[in-house]
């Protein structure tokens, strides 16, 4: 595994779950005063599914680095497929809950989401990747 | 199902909404990595930073995937 990108995934990582608490933290603050104890829950549930589902996608890009490259591209794909089937279950499970408030957990989820993107891709521009990197 | 209407259908029209939120990033992902696999056999001393970058993709299609599947909370 290139040391260099092992870095880059290690701090969009970090950066990333800093953001997710805080927008957990923000959207919690609104989901009470607008729905109350439900919205808080819903708030925090919804951030951490976040959290979860795209820190999962550079777990696997991570360790599947020290792979040959069939298992990479076996972990990092089978991975993204098993992650998206749990999330559709997931999310038709929530549905059924009564304590879920509908808005709130998609505002959490999307502004997560966005939230960590954003990271990545300032990770990416701002990191140092040599052109050919010695692999240990 | 009655003779006139031959073409009944019974269901939930959110279940083609899943069906296409799965469509757009499947293909997304698919390109990604097939343009990846390859420039790593063009160029395998590349591979850390082609890595990378086919990671920022697949997370920006990801995304557009959890956004679909989460929509039924705020559509239905």
């Amino acid at each position: 595994m290139a040391s260099s990108s092992t870095q880059v995934f290690a701090k969009a990582l970090k950066l990333s779950a800093l953001l997710v608490v805080s927008v957990a933290v923000i959207c919690s603050i609104i989901g009470y005063l607008v729905v109350g104890v439900d919205g808080l829950w819903t708030a925090l549930i919804g951030s951490a599914i976040a959290l979860v589902f795209t820190s999962l996608t550079v777990l696997s890009v991570l360790f599947g680095a020290r792979l040959p490259l069939g298992g990479f591209y076996g972990l990092v794909l089978g991975g993204w497929l098993l992650k998206i089937v749990l999330f559709a279950l997931l999310m038709a499970a929530l549905q059924r809950m009564d304590f879920i408030h509908g808005p709130t957990l998609f505002f959490a989820i999307v502004l997560s989401v966005l939230g960590s993107l954003s990271i990545d891709s300032w990770v990416v521009l701002r990191s140092r990747i040599p052109t050919i990197d010695s692999r240990d | 199902m009655d003779a006139v209407n031959i073409a009944e259908l019974s269901g939930n029209i959110a279940v083609v909404g899943y069906g296409l939120a799965a469509i757009g990033p499947g293909i997304g992902v698919g390109l990604v990595v097939s343009k990846t696999i390859e420039s790593i056999a063009r160029q395998p001393e590349l591979a850390g930073k082609l890595q990378v970058t086919m990671w920022l993709g697949i997370a920006f299609t990801e995304a557009l995937a959890l956004i679909g599947l989460a929509t039924p909370f705020i559509f239905v």
